[in-house]
């Protein structure tokens, strides 16, 4: 084993802070501000302060918060996992960063075709920033996922992604898509379309919010179950809702780390079939090759000229 | 300090939102997606270029290892010729040698039949020398003296007898 320099290795405590420290400021954060209560309370993000602006104010939330602390690590994770990349003898972290991109690459050949290989490092990114912002959960942290706002702008990024490659037949072609199989679908296939990232924003966001809202009320019920079997205990004893003890942390387990991943998983597919599905593949090049033949007839008449 | 609704939209916080989403994509475009794509992508560059360093390494061994055959059965050749070659050598060096030696044997030879003729002659000379020296040396003692007969008799004999001790 090579011995590593003072400065690889004080890089990687900078990314290994990196990855860590947002996630400790933001629980510090939520300890602080977060008010002492009993009841069950089913809320959105909490508000720190309003900034105001044109059209409405805006809020930063919680959510936003965590959102940002997890693009930090995600950031810090891509500078850890690329550090000191080697073509020999490679670490075990570049093991891991190779695998992460082989990984996407032919998912990304598989589901989308080879025209769309620049789209592997969003769908990392995308993978990335839904399941660790589900995996915030498991810190007590706000899952940004759980705010509609941070899954409606992914997911009209990905409507503006899909409706850039449907529209780079021009226009026209765009709008006669609408049309078929039949004109008089047109209106449904209209709203079909603007459907798509609102399906894809509320199934995101709705899936993990549910999940966290049973683990709160089965929470809130097995210490109501606790108070009503064990409050005949002496002291505080009886204050302790033994019975939340094991049950949270197995349906923690299915809805965050499970249902966030797999939610992860299908935007990041739903996203790819979207936008290789919205593509005219055939009519792009049938129109690509018809300009080159064109352009080469010019060029061979211009010559003759 | 007060809480949300459950349901409450607020047109600002949507759009914070969707440009949270719009930066977190930028920056893991630019933090994650590229720069682990561009080490794979190194990476695999890596492996060509060993994938053909080895293919070329493998080309080079096959030729060459076609060519240490092709040279020892070259060598093997060679090795055969030079024996062949020696051996003729050798056979016309002591053919040569053996020739030389008997000319010079014959040389040898005549020159001693040389020698010796030359040698014979001299000695004949020497006679015929002594011969005339002894006539001579005869006439000279018969024209000193008064030759009768008997004196002739005895001095032919006296000088024969000079000559057998001389000879002797």
């Amino acid at each position: 084993m090579k011995q590593k320099s003072i400065g690889f290795i004080a890089a990687d405590i900078i990314y290994i802070l990196m990855m860590t420290l947002p996630f400790l400021a933001a629980i510090v954060l939520k300890v602080l501000t977060t008010p002492l209560s009993d009841g069950v309370e089913i809320t959105g993000a909490r508000i720190f302060f309003t900034i105001p602006m044109p059209i409405q104010d805006l809020l930063v939330t919680e959510a936003q918060i965590n959102s940002l602390c997890v693009m930090i690590a995600l950031f810090g994770l891509c500078l850890f996992l690329t550090h000191g990349l080697r073509t020999r003898d490679i670490s075990v972290r570049q093991h891991l960063a190779e695998w992460i991109v082989e990984k996407v690459d032919k998912l990304v050949n598989d589901s989308m075709g080879n025209y769309f290989m620049n789209f592997a490092p969003f769908i990392i990114a995308i993978l990335g920033l839904s399941a660790f912002s589900s995996f915030t959960c498991l810190l007590g942290l706000f899952p940004p996922t759980s705010d509609i706002n941070i899954v409606a702008g992914w997911a009209i990024l990905v409507f503006i992604l899909i409706t850039y490659n449907k529209l780079k037949c021009g226009p026209v072609h765009y709008l006669k898509g609408f049309t078929e199989p039949v004109a008089f679908l047109a209106p449904i296939n209209f709203i079909s379309e603007f459907a798509t990232p609102i399906s894809m924003a509320f199934r995101h966001y709705g899936n993990v919010l549910s999940g966290s809202v049973i683990s709160v009320l089965i929470a809130t019920a097995l210490q109501g179950l606790s108070n009503l079997l064990l409050g005949w205990l002496p002291g505080f004893l009886g204050e302790i809702p033994f019975l939340q003890v094991g049950l949270p942390a197995v349906l923690s387990i299915y809805f965050d780390v499970f249902s966030g991943g797999l939610q992860a998983f299908i935007f990041a597919m739903l996203t790819m079939m979207y936008v290789s599905d919205g593509f005219p593949m055939e009519e792009y090049f049938a129109r690509k090759k018809a300009k080159e033949d064109k352009k080469s007839t010019l060029k061979q008449k211009t010559e003759v000229n | 300090m007060q809480n949300l609704d459950v349901i409450s939209v607020n047109l600002w916080q949507i759009l914070i939102s969707l440009a949270n989403l719009v930066i977190l994509f930028l920056l893991v475009k630019k933090f994650l997606y590229k720069p682990v794509k561009k080490v794979l992508k190194q990476r695999q560059d890596e492996i060509e270029v060993q994938y053909t360093a080895a293919k070329q390494a493998e080309d080079q061994a096959l030729k060459n290892k076609e060519q240490y055959e092709a040279k020892l059965t070259g060598a093997k050749d060679e090795a055969d010729s030079i024996i062949k070659t020696a051996a003729e050598t050798a056979k016309r060096r002591s053919e040569a040698i053996a020739a030389e030696a008997e000319e010079k044997a014959t040389r040898i030879l005549r020159q001693a039949e040389q020698d010796a003729a030359l040698e014979r002659e001299k000695a004949a000379d020497g006679i015929k020398k002594e011969i005339i020296e002894v006539s001579s040396e005869l006439s000279k003692k018969l024209i000193e003296r008064e030759i009768n007969t008997d004196d002739h008799k005895a001095l032919i004999d006296s000088f024969i007898e000079e000559i057998g001790e001389g000879n002797e």
